[in-house]
């Protein structure tokens, strides 16, 4: 595992410090954040597939007792509860992107607009599809056509959400491969990039109601996942080595001592 | 640091302008805009006729819908480039972006989902239109808070050279005059507050496609002449 940011000379950081315990950890906040996002998505998975079965979603031209007897069953209430705690986490993955974007040589510009993506992407790809699910759950004795209407909601905003994912892929990407610093490796620049562009596949779920390229389709539910959770592992384990590899005297805590040491070195600072 | 990523950030907005005019152009609601006094029936009657334009733009306008975040983002680093004691109308500006953003997505959703299924009660296909029209003409908050920071970033500026030119500031001011009559779209079913009417819609777009136009203009000048200042890291 050799890091790809060997310019910045090794802390001299003394081994007895390191052990002592995991509080002492220089890079505590940003393990803390990195950790609480697998714990989210596993959460995630855990109440869209076991508990309420959203996921793998139902098919768009189910009969309406179908959809009826879907929208009201009691887990679907549940799941919104966990939900509702927990989406808080979604930023948080966001932000561990934004700092390694932070390290590279480009402008806040890419920051920024990663920053106006996630925003969004919480709202229109999370909450408000399943606040429809939960409303749906909540008062029973709706009409079938305001259920399938929510039902639609639903499914079209978790599975049809794509410009704010595009524009923060392509910031991401486009961050990537401009940077100077080889915080993240090039080849992941491009993969995003390219990632983004699948995502454009999903499109025709605002279309179609059975067959590949439905909202449940082959192609746009099964492939395109399949595409997506390779990615964001990819990702995942980027940015882990991206936090592992900084230099210690680069971080924001580091003592003065350390930073002047390091500056001394390389000649010029930072 | 140099400004090559602005000027690819920056570079997107014509193509985006210009898939943002397709959809306008193309988009069956707005050819002439519906007006607000339609029934539920003719309102579903008007869905059922036109699936195949408004599933299109929808979609179009779903893909889209971020694709002027870049330019803001880098009116957002402009923004923090201005001589003042601190960032936090740089943050104010992002934020209010991202909340405006996504009214516009929901609105795009709205008659994506009226579209999608148009043979649903048309009380309900009139709802989903109701509050698309709701979430596309009325919510003009943010992006005047939006265009109040940065004029006030220039107005507070205190460098020697400064980075726009006043009267940019001037207009971003005149604009949020002129978008403000929009809210009101949410009190009137005709007249020219109504959602169709000539303030709240004709306006409303004029203006907004005029802001894009200068801003990147003035953008383009900011960024060129940046060279190799230093743009602070917030």
């Amino acid at each position: 595992m050799s890091g790809s940011v060997a310019e910045v000379p090794k802390a001299p950081t003394p081994p007895a410090e390191r052990a002592t315990s995991w509080r002492k950890n220089r890079k505590l906040d940003q393990w803390i954040a990195f950790w609480s996002v697998p714990f989210f998505f596993n959460l995630f998975g855990l109440v869209f597939v076991p508990l309420s079965w959203m996921m793998p979603p139902r098919s768009p031209s189910s009969t309406t007792p179908h959809i009826v007897d879907f929208m009201q069953s009691h887990n679907l209430l549940i799941a919104c509860v966990i939900l509702t705690l927990a989406y808080g986490l979604a930023p948080v993955s966001n932000a561990c992107y934004l700092m390694q974007v932070r390290r590279m040589s480009v402008s806040p510009a890419f920051r920024y607009s990663m920053m106006i993506g996630a925003i969004t992407g919480a709202i229109v790809g999370m909450l408000f599809p399943m606040f429809c699910f939960g409303l749906g759950a909540f008062r029973p004795g709706y009409n079938s056509g305001v259920l399938t209407m929510l039902y639609d909601f639903g499914y079209l905003a978790f599975i049809g959400s794509l410009g704010c994912f595009c524009v923060m892929w392509m910031a991401f990407g486009l961050a990537i491969i401009l940077d100077e610093n080889s915080i993240l490796p090039k080849w992941l620049g491009y993969y995003t990039i390219w990632q983004y562009v699948t995502e454009l596949m999903a499109a025709p779920v605002w279309i179609v109601k059975s067959g590949p390229f439905a909202w449940n389709g082959l192609m746009t539910f099964w492939f395109a996942m399949t595409l997506y959770v390779s990615w964001q592992i990819i990702v995942y384990v980027c940015i882990y080595r991206a936090i592992k590899n900084q230099p210690e005297a680069e971080l924001d805590n580091a003592s003065a001592e350390l930073r002047q040491a390091v500056e001394l070195r390389s000649g010029t600072s930072a | 640091m140099n400004t090559r990523g602005q000027r690819i950030l920056l570079w997107t907005a014509p193509p985006a302008v210009a898939l943002f005019a397709l959809a306008y152009l193309v988009f069956p609601v707005f050819s002439p805009p519906l007006s607000p006094t339609l029934t539920p029936d003719q309102v579903a009657a008007f869905f059922r006729g036109n699936v195949t334009g408004i599933l299109g733009v929808a979609i179009l306008g779903n893909l889209i819908a971020c694709s002027l975040v870049p330019l803001f983002a880098v009116t957002a680093v402009q923004i923090s480039r201005a001589a003042t004691s601190s960032t936090v109308l740089t943050y104010a500006y992002v934020i209010c972006v991202g909340v405006g953003t996504t009214a516009f997505i929901l609105a795009d959703y709205c008659w994506g989902m009226a579209a999608f299924r148009p043979d649903r009660d048309p009380q309900l296909i009139s709802l989903l239109n109701d509050m698309a029209w709701f979430f596309f003409i009325a919510p003009v908050g943010t992006i005047m808070v939006q265009n109040l920071c940065f004029a006030l970033s220039v107005y507070l500026d205190e460098r020697p050279d400064p980075i726009f030119p006043r009267w940019v500031a001037h207009f971003n001011v005149a604009t949020v005059v002129l978008l403000a009559p929009s809210a009101f779209s949410i009190l009137y079913k005709s007249g020219p507050l109504a959602w169709n009417g000539p303030l709240s819609f004709t306006l409303r777009l004029t203006t907004f496609a005029v802001y894009i136009a200068v801003m990147f203009w003035a953008l383009v000048r900011a960024v060129r002449h940046q060279g190799d200042d230093r743009v602070v890291l917030a």
